[in-house]
């Protein structure tokens, strides 16, 4: 069974993405880190939104973000979480058969990701989270995340990319060699995109511990 | 007629149990009292656990109102250690036993724990909703996962690491640790003063040295200890805590206190009336 | 009684009871530096909002007094995760229903309360409020998180 965290006595995490931002797989476009577009003709080639969510991710970027939750520090969920700097990590508990991810970044939180065969709920019934209800199984040596339920209280990447509360995530672990992560994320929202759509990026393994950050407003 | 009889001669035998002030776990909890003769459970190599068992999900419910200073006349001081010391007998300075009476007179209403700050030191034992401890041998390490309030995660180092020398001030501090047979220690330096150091208000500064005995009389009670070692705020190391409660079937759950929190803007303390 | 409506009574006791008994007492703050123990309330009126959020949802409901002047009144209860727990779904109550809601008044002289129960007056159906205050199977007040 492949380990996502450390073997033993070993230290490191999962840090340095190699993508900054959520743009669909086999396009190309200008960006900067905090998913601000160098042109805003390219908005639509990020990602196949329907024509509401276009004119919202439009006026997003436009704003510069100014309505970013996470400037109150609501936020991230995932997979925005997978593209912060700031360290991940990924333990697997055998004990009750779930998997955690621990932040660095963003608030220092953590998901918890569920393996033991339960249903997802209804997302119906179910009040919506930042990280959703999550549910796993293994593909061989890759973990596949099925996650519903999620609120519209926070943006699911930077660049201001929207959803639903239908929002659908598969996300997919897999850990190709010692020093890299590789994670998939398909988004599957039929209200805000008009037809699933996936991106994939690395993490590298680095030395040392995650060191303590928390996102602060200001406020007192 | 002879079910309804019946059913409500057991709920007769079910109340008793329950109600508020008797000893039926801490007041407003209305469960049933737990055998606090059932042992602890072990690994398969007898290494205690601070967890459940798959057949037997929960997790460690931080009492809220438990207290480090015995403080007769308030709820829950039966969660509180024995050994607990008064107020007159913590060895305060002067401005740290004025800054305790002065958070307790308001009635803790200026808690940065309110405000979705991390807390750490003992405070972190308080969090609500559930706490889950990630035991973590091979790569010596424990990691403890909170469910309320900043919902975070804190880290202890059992690798036989020292404290840096040049430790920033944080939030949850250093914390490296052993095991004095079944009972984890954790020594913790390095705390900012943006917290408290637990819900009641007691004082602490970035001076201080934290020694934490974490044990499991039974399988339903955690047993925390902290030892305070604070040359900034007291004139002497002193201890108190409390027993934190097995809440039973509790899993993590998503929360994030930033969503919508409305109650600092309330919370005035002891004035105001309607 | 016969049989049929002597089970429905039991199972009815019974889910209060489960429901109830599953809360637990605490919250992310002093409830006393908030709420006032020594003021329970009660209250009944229409839904007009629903907030399913953290750290505390919130229901809000429109009261008439007897001169017929609406105040809207606003009630904290546990996390949605909490109330999910004691039996709650996200659509247990809707805007336009009528609720009668139990609790303790706020300290700040704000038509706002903490509420302990809120009770569904369409179905008769209790809601345990997962309440920082605390709740008892007698229906008596045990605020007892300081």
């Amino acid at each position: 069974m492949v380990r996502f965290d450390r073997a033993p006595d070993e230290k490191g995490y999962w840090s340095l993405p190699s993508a900054s931002s959520l743009i669909e797989e086999g396009v190309s476009v200008k960006m900067d880190a905090r998913g601000r577009l160098a042109n805003l003709a390219d908005a639509s080639r990020v990602a196949p939104f329907q024509p509401w969510a276009l004119a919202l991710y439009q006026y997003r970027q436009k704003n510069d973000f100014a309505d970013d939750p996470m400037h109150a520090c609501v936020g991230p969920g995932s997979p925005r979480a997978m593209l912060t700097p700031g360290g991940i990590r990924i333990i697997q508990d055998r004990n009750y058969k779930r998997v955690y991810i621990l932040y660095g970044g963003g608030n220092h939180g953590w998901r918890v990701i569920f393996l033991d065969g339960r249903k997802p709920p209804d997302p119906e019934e179910v009040v919506g989270t930042f990280y959703g209800n999550a549910v796993g199984h293994w593909e061989g040596d890759t973990l596949v995340v099925e996650s519903i339920g999620f609120n519209t209280r926070f943006w699911f990447s930077n660049g201001g990319l929207p959803h639903t509360e239908a929002l659908h995530l598969t996300e997919r672990f897999s850990r190709p060699s010692h020093d890299v992560l590789r994670y998939e994320v398909t988004i599957d929202d039929p209200r805000t995109y008009t037809r699933p759509w996936k991106s994939a990026w690395t993490l590298r393994w680095v030395p040392g511990d995650v060191p303590e950050y928390y996102c602060e407003t200001g406020r007192p | 007629m002879r079910a309804l009889a019946l059913f409500v001669l057991g709920l007769g035998v079910l109340l008793p149990a329950a109600t508020p002030g008797q000893q039926a776990g801490p007041p407003g909890s209305q469960r049933p009292h737990p055998d606090l003769s059932r042992p602890a459970p072990r690994g398969p190599d007898g290494r205690i656990s601070f967890t459940g068992t798959p057949s037997e999900v929960g997790n460690w419910e931080g009492p809220a109102g438990a207290t480090m200073i015995f403080n007769k006349g308030r709820p829950f001081q039966e969660v509180s250690l024995p050994t607990n010391l008064t107020v007159d007998q913590v060895p305060f300075q002067p401005w740290a036993r004025e800054q305790y009476l002065k958070r307790q007179a308001n009635l803790t209403a200026d808690d940065p724990h309110t405000r979705c700050k991390p807390s750490g030191g003992p405070r972190f034992w308080h969090t609500p909703y559930g706490i889950e401890v990630l035991d973590l041998p091979e790569t010596k390490e424990i990691i403890f996962v909170g469910v309320g309030a900043p919902h975070s995660w804190r880290i202890v180092y059992l690798d036989g690491r020292a404290h840096p020398k040049d430790l920033k001030p944080s939030w949850y501090g250093h914390s490296i640790g052993h095991w004095e047979g079944d009972t984890l220690v954790i020594d913790t330096v390095g705390f900012n003063e943006r917290f408290w150091f637990t819900r009641e208000g007691v004082p602490h500064t970035s001076k201080a040295h934290l020694i934490e005995h974490i044990s499991r009389p039974n399988f339903y009670q955690l047993k925390y200890e902290a030892t305070i070692d604070d040359p900034g705020a007291y004139t002497k190391t002193w201890s108190g805590g409390w027993y934190l409660r097995w809440s039973p079937g509790n899993e993590p759950f998503d929360y994030l206190c930033q969503e919508n929190n409305r109650d600092p803007a309330r919370m005035i303390g002891p004035q105001g009336e309607h | 009684m016969p049989i049929r409506k002597t089970s429905h009574v039991i199972l009815s006791i019974l889910a209060v009871l489960l429901a109830i008994a599953a809360v637990p007492t605490e919250a992310h703050h002093s409830f006393a530096a908030e709420f006032d123990s020594n003021k329970p309330m009660t209250v009944t009126g229409v839904v007009t909002r629903i907030e399913w959020t953290n750290p505390h949802a919130y229901i809000f409901v429109d009261v008439t007094d007897k001169d017929g002047k609406v105040e809207n009144w606003g009630f904290e209860m546990g996390p949605p995760h909490m109330l999910q727990r004691a039996g709650w779904k996200k659509n247990s109550l809707t805007i336009g229903e009528q609720v009668t809601v139990e609790g303790w008044m706020a300290r700040n002289r704000s038509q706002y309360a903490n509420a302990r129960k809120v009770t569904r007056l369409s179905t008769g159906e209790v809601l345990g409020a997962a309440s920082s205050g605390g709740q008892t199977l007698t229906g008596a007040t045990t605020p007892g998180v300081q």
